[in-house]
């Protein structure tokens, strides 16, 4: 490892005074340059607190000042700043720059990116929709459907008058009236998981109903329980300091969005999905051109088609039994004149009129020629769906179909069909345009095309779903006791005894993952998962995940595909291998997730920029040359003849901040359509703005954003960053650097790296890397063990791997800093010399140095959960705990390790087959609901016993009570391991290697100085894989170790080689980082110079410990009396089928034979010769006889399967032959 | 299912924690928050008596533990 070998190094006096790296930059800087800079606009800063800062060097720095904003009470701990959360803006900027160096908008541009996260955070995505449910999306819920009346009793009403989610209770408070007092629960999440309770708050409403000749108020009822997300604005970490999460037992650097359901935590994965209410054309086979779209309001969901088939058109839509020939759709909707109708769908265009023309043949040949001939005719084809039988006129059934099934998202007013039949001409006019120009059909898998569903969204679904359910019910309580006619009726008592539907719906559908919403026909599974909290980065990386639901077992390689629309917005490294590759995404850094915004402002806005309201167009003025359509959400709302004026001014506004800025808003050249969105699920990044081929972002807003007077907030207001989702941004001219803007560049990215995700961007070089290996090093960090979260030893996880002694990485990476991975590292700097040593390095095998597996390299702790719960039955019995069995005065052997009480002992080493916890079961906990039984108390013991191999230590034990009030224990044991020949390492750059063998220092290479490294690893490794990144990070390592300060190894950046190269001559080292060597065992110098230095190594989970197994004999299953499988049960190792394969080619019959029955499961028969059926004890049962019987040897599962085909009534006999015939 | 004998129905259902007939056996548990030492007798409930949390832990063992140090 890199700190004992430092030490040793550098003995001049000059370099040997040790500087924190932080101070290095400033080494030659005046002494004044570190003093406060007198500030151009003073705050009102009190005295004792600039007193505390000129302490700090540092303390012009953005970060010490938002703090001190944030936080006047910690003047104390200023000093102590730099384990806030901010630090990683306290370093020196980019390059090694201070406060007072002079800025390069080139270079500190990427300054936005920790005022970004600032701001949204990691997991913003999540926090944020979860927040827009609770403030905007259930009171419009509520508001939808606030009313409650009955069909018994006409003047009784119940008006849900508002809604709110409270803080976070424990159930066991039992809080039934909110509104009288402001209870605060103490409750805290890290007491949820070790309660294995549920973090949730009480959902209050605010009701008006109707009670005895009177309307009665009441605020904050108690309707149910939300499950809370972590860190949104409700949970009780909102808006705490880092001192007071460590008072509620919680990490700080815990990204939270997840909930905490029965003590595990779940998070819902970002769903990717198709955009609703957006037309896309597609090419079925046979050259079957469609445009469909999903349309989604709140009360339905269809998907409608207008097809182009045997070249006619048609309208496809499930409530129709059949396809309709779109011109009689168009009769229906009012458009009577055929003239209109190709004004509208092909325009003035020749090609579309031709292509067009043949559906008016098919129209008349119906004979349908007004609108009301065609509502009968879409009318006798719609499906019945009325249920009460009595069928109304068809061109009534027609008008109702047309108005709110088919195209429901766009409103019709009255029986206005105008707005509809235009959305239709517009759809008719995309599968002309995609039937002539096949460039036209729309790419399914354009990341524009998708739309990102959140938990916030799911969850409102899921409750509206529940509150329909609820007050469906509620209404059928309260029909059932007014007919029974009590004029003193509470209905209050009603929503009081269906509180537990709503909060049971929740947790099932978080704790099970399962979507079953009736409404919307929707049925997903696996919607949550169990957070992995293998390491700090296995639970940031499950956050930042999207699964898409497309079936994984489909061969089409589009949705798999890296798409470039991507770019920014999702990581291109890290996806799964395997079935789940390209399916399975991930966001990149600064991605962000739009909510929902209402439509209303916009489509004001869009009246007020001077567009034509689309309802007064006609068919000509629609495709008029330089004409543009004004789509909002997808649908035509306005016509313009100035589109590009109406964008810039659109985007000015933006700008402005008039209305929000995830707005959206590009042009369409080939449809001449502007389309702006405001919808929800949206895929965006910020970018800085250019204007006029300058960069807005200046000097002055870097300086300012340093010096903390302006946040990214402030960036967005002012105009100088906004908002582009994928749409926007691939209309836009977007410059890489500053260097590369032109007259038409209209946007600067903030930052290459950003197109990495958290990820990908522990890794260092990764530009340097063949792109597989930084798929693979995605998957691999997740599995590396190291910190958990600073609370790791508070909690009791059911399994838990830590690292005794983590490092931050020598080269590190801006993403580092940023997702604050050197805080929870998970790894060491190993000190690497690539070469060959021994044979037990082969196929990427590592030579561990035994002295440095003595110093506590790779040494971890495996933490295991051992849990109970002591059930309570209905008969009034429970589980208990009993006392340990004591002979001669002193407890068993296997009880030695309980106490008098039957729980074991904290500290204890436990080992394979001992006790801990000595349960007993009550024999009798059946109710008979006779009278009052008890039960015959009476207990069985049910010990706990602890089943693994390797002992290890109890490390805690905990009791606590559940929601459901009974006992639950649980006990944490621990082992501290090392590492052994046969454990898994990898460096960061997709190198997974084994443990080949644990040398002796003294056996290993040393270099002039007598370093020796931790890790001898083949060269072989390289040639193959192409990771340059691991090259130049053990170069930059070795720089950085020498110089004393940590590298950079940041994607398209970071600290460059020749740079590296200096720092190593300078120390005395060579450019190329290769040493001269002596070996270990001869003392002769090794013939070839060896590249030596710090590569950071993981240790990842899969241990030998855990996986080694061996077995001659041992347990057989029940049914077919073969071998177990699987270690856990101490299972034989599988002779499979490719193996058997090999020995039928081979000829081997014995061995097949041993190795098949004899080593398994051979069985002794009886078998008749006459009826070939199988008799016992030299009997045959069919025939009646004892003559003609044989013994014979067959597999158990032979047997069994004749005697199970007999039981079909398959009759299967054995035919014998002699054995060795004459 | 034994129906012989009626068993009074003191012995197992007050307030829904068992009853052990034998000698009141104390354990200190350490509170989850306030890291007080909560005295429990079996059959007690499982609450901190000073601050009422909820979450106890076992006091660790008096007697000697010896670790292998590799």
């Amino acid at each position: 490892m890199v700190r004992p070998a430092t030490r040793s190094r550098r003995q001049n006096p000059a370099d040997a005074a040790p500087l924190p790296h932080t101070d290095h930059s400033r080494e030659d800087e005046p002494p004044e340059a570190a003093k406060p800079k007198p500030k151009p606009n003073p705050k009102p800063n009190p005295n004792a607190k600039r007193k505390a800062a000129t302490v700090t060097p540092t303390d012009n720095d953005l970060a010490v000042r938002s703090r001190r904003r944030r936080k006047d009470s910690r003047l104390a701990t200023a000093h102590t700043a730099r384990n806030d959360g901010f630090d990683s803006l306290l370093e020196p900027f980019y390059h090694g720059k201070s406060m007072t160096d002079p800025i390069d908008t080139e270079r500190d541009k990427w300054n936005l990116l920790p005022a970004f996260l600032k701001v949204k955070g990691l997991v913003k995505q999540h926090i944020d929709s979860f927040n827009y449910l609770l403030e905007v999306e259930l009171k419009q819920i509520v508001k939808t459907n606030r009313t409650i009346l009955s069909d018994v009793r006409p003047n009784f009403y119940l008006h849900f008058t508002d809604i709110c989610v409270g803080k976070p209770t424990r159930l066991d408070e039992n809080i039934t009236d909110f509104s009288r007092y402001d209870w605060t629960s103490t409750v805290t999440p890290n007491e949820c998981r070790l309660r294995d309770s549920t973090y949730a708050a009480p959902i209050l409403v605010d009701i008006a109903y109707w009670r005895a000749n009177r309307e009665v108020r009441r605020k904050k009822m108690l309707i149910g329980r939300m499950p809370m997300m972590l860190r949104s604005s409700n949970c009780v970490l909102n808006g705490k300091s880092e001192m007071d999460m460590a008072g509620l037992h919680e990490c700080p650097l815990d990204p939270g969005g997840y909930f905490i359901v029965n003590g595990t935590e779940k998070v819902i994965l970002v769903q990717e999905q198709m955009s609703k209410n957006r037309v896309i054309v597609e090419v079925e086979k046979n050259n079957v051109v469609q445009a469909s779209v999903t349309s989604f309001t709140h009360e339905r969901k269809s998907k409608s088609y207008v097809i182009l088939k045997n070249d006619r058109i048609y309208l496809k839509h499930n409530v129709l039994n059949e396809e309709i020939p779109i011109c009689v759709v168009f009769k229906a909707l009012g458009i009577h004149a055929d003239a209109e109708v190709i004004k509208l769908c092909a325009g003035e265009d020749q090609v579309y009129q031709d292509i067009f023309t043949p559906n008016f043949e098919e129209c008349a040949k119906l004979g349908i020629f007004s609108q009301v001939d065609a509502l009968d005719y879409v009318g006798y084809r719609i499906k019945i769906i009325n249920r009460y039988g009595q069928r109304r006129m068809q061109a009534q059934e027609a008008l109702e179909a047309l108005a709110s099934v088919i195209l429901v998202h766009v409103p019709v007013q009255g029986l206005n069909f105008r707005a509809k039949a235009l959305y239709l001409a517009f759809m008719v006019k995309r599968v002309l345009m995609a039937r002539h120009d096949p460039r036209l059909i729309d790419n399914r898998d354009y990341v524009g095309n998708k739309r990102l569903e959140l938990a916030g969204q799911l969850l409102s679904l899921l409750f509206e779903d529940l509150f329909k359910k609820f007050c469906h019910d509620i209404k059928m309580t309260i029909d059932k006791v007014l007919k029974r006619g009590s004029e003193e009726f509470d209905a209050l008592t009603c929503i009081q005894s269906h509180t537990n539907h709503i909060s049971s719906g929740m947790s099932r559908a978080l704790s099970t993952g399962n979507w079953d919403l009736k409404r919307f026909r929707m049925k997903r599974a696996g919607v949550t998962h169990v957070l992995s909290r293998l390491s700090y980065i296995s639970a940031l990386g499950m956050m930042t995940r999207i699964t898409s639901q497309f079936e994984k077992t489909r061969k089409v390689s589009g949705p798999r595909a890296l798409q470039p629309s991507q770019f920014g917005m999702l990581c291109p490294s890290d996806t799964p291998e395997g079935e789940a590759c390209g399916l399975v995404k991930n966001l990149a850094l600064m991605t962000h997730i739009t909510v929902d915004d209402d439509p209303i402002p916009v489509q004001r806005l869009v009246a007020a920029l001077g567009a034509q309201d689309i309802s007064a167009a006609n068919g000509k003025d629609l495709y008029i040359k330089g004409a543009y359509l004004v789509f909002v959400n997808g649908t035509p709302i306005a016509l313009t003849r100035h589109p590009k004026r109406f964008l810039n001014d659109f985007r000015k506004l933006r700008r402005l901040g008039r209305i929000s800025e995830f707005n959206s808003i590009f042009i369409n050249h080939h449809y001449h359509a502007v389309s702006i969105a405001c919808d929800e699920g949206r895929i965006c990044r910020p970018l800085i703005v250019v204007e006029k081929g300058k960069s807005r972002v200046t000097k002055t807003a870097l300086r300012s954003l340093r010096a903390g007077t302006i946040d990214f907030d402030g960036l967005l207001s002012r105009g100088m960053v906004e908002y582009l989702d994928v749409n926007e941004e691939n209309d836009s001219n977007i410059a890489m650097y500053e260097s590369d803007i032109n007259a038409a560049t209209t946007h600067l990215e903030i930052e290459p790296f950003t197109i990495l995700g958290a990820v990908a961007g522990l890794i260092p070089y990764p530009h340097h890397n063949q792109s597989p290996r930084n798929t693979y090093q995605c998957a691999m960090g997740k599995q590396a063990m190291g910190a958990v979260a600073n609370n790791q030893f508070l909690r009791i996880d059911s399994i838990m791997y830590t690292l005794v002694y983590p490092q931050k990485p020598m080269v590190k990476t801006r993403a580092i800093e940023l997702v604050k991975y050197d805080k929870l590292p998970a790894g060491q700097n190993a000190i690497v010399a690539v070469m060959s040593y021994s044979g037990y390095d082969i196929e990427d095998a590592l030579v561990l140095n035994k002295g440095s597996v003595d110093r506590g390299f790779g040494r971890c702790q495996v933490f295991r959960k051992w849990a109970t719960t002591l059930r309570k039955y209905p008969n009034g019995m429970e589980d208990r705990v009993g006392d340990r069995i004591e002979e001669n005065n002193a407890p068993i052997r296997k009880h030695a390790l309980l106490d008098e009480h039957g729980l074991a002992m904290v500290g204890e080493k436990i080992s394979s087959n001992e006790v801990y916890i000595m349960k007993q079961v009550p024999l009798n906990a059946s109710s008979t609901a006779i009278g009052s039984d008890y039960g015959s108390g009476e207990y069985r013991d049910t010990p706990m016993t602890y089943r693994l191999e390797d002992p290890s230590y109890v490390d805690k034990l905990m009791i606590t009570v559940n929601e459901a009030d009974s006992r639950v224990i649980k006990m944490q044991t621990r082992q501290t391991r090392r590492p052994e020949v046969g454990d898994k390492f990898s460096s960061r750059h997709g190198q997974k290697g084994v443990v080949g063998i644990v040398a002796e220092q003294v056996d290993m290479p040393f270099n002039d100085e007598g370093i020796v490294p931790d890790i001898i690893m083949n060269p072989h490794g390289f040639p193959s894989r192409m990771t340059v990144g691991k090259m130049l990070e053990l170069v930059a390592g070795k720089a950085g170790v020498l110089a004393g300060e940590f590298q950079y190894g940041t994607a398209f950046g970071g600290s460059k080689v020749e740079d590296m190269g200096d720092i190593l001559i300078k120390n005395g080292f060579s450019y190329s980082g290769k040493d001269f060597m002596t070996s270990g065992i001869t003392g002769e110098s090794l013939p070839a110079y060896i590249f030596f230095g710090p590569i950071y190594y993981q240790k990842l989970k899969h241990m030998v410990q855990d996986k080694m197994h061996s077995r001659a004999r041992g347990p057989r299953a029940t049914l077919t009396r073969q071998p177990t499988e699987g270690r856990s049960r101490d299972g034989g190792l599988r002779l499979g089928e490719m193996e058997r394969d090999c020995l039928i080619a081979y000829g081997a019959s014995q061995l097949l034979l041993e190795r098949l029955m004899l080593s398994s499961d051979a069985h002794q028969v009886d078998i008749c010769e006459t009826c070939g059926l199988m008799g016992y004890q030299g009997y045959c049962q069919t025939c009646k006889k004892t003559e003609g019987m044989t013994k014979m040897t067959i597999p158990y599962a032979a047997k069994l399967l004749i005697q199970e085909l007999l039981s079909m009534n398959v009759m299967a006999r054995l035919k014998l032959e002699d054995e060795f015939p004459a | 299912m034994s129906r012989e004998a009626y068993v009074a129905p003191t012995s197992a259902f007050n307030t829904g924690t068992t009853v052990d007939p034998g000698p009141g056996l104390t354990t200190q548990y350490i509170c989850g928050d306030c890291n007080q030492k909560v005295l429990l007798k079996q059959g007690d409930g499982i609450r901190c008596k000073e601050c009422g949390h909820r979450i106890l832990y076992k006091e660790r063992t008096k007697r000697m533990v010896q670790f292998e140090a590799r």
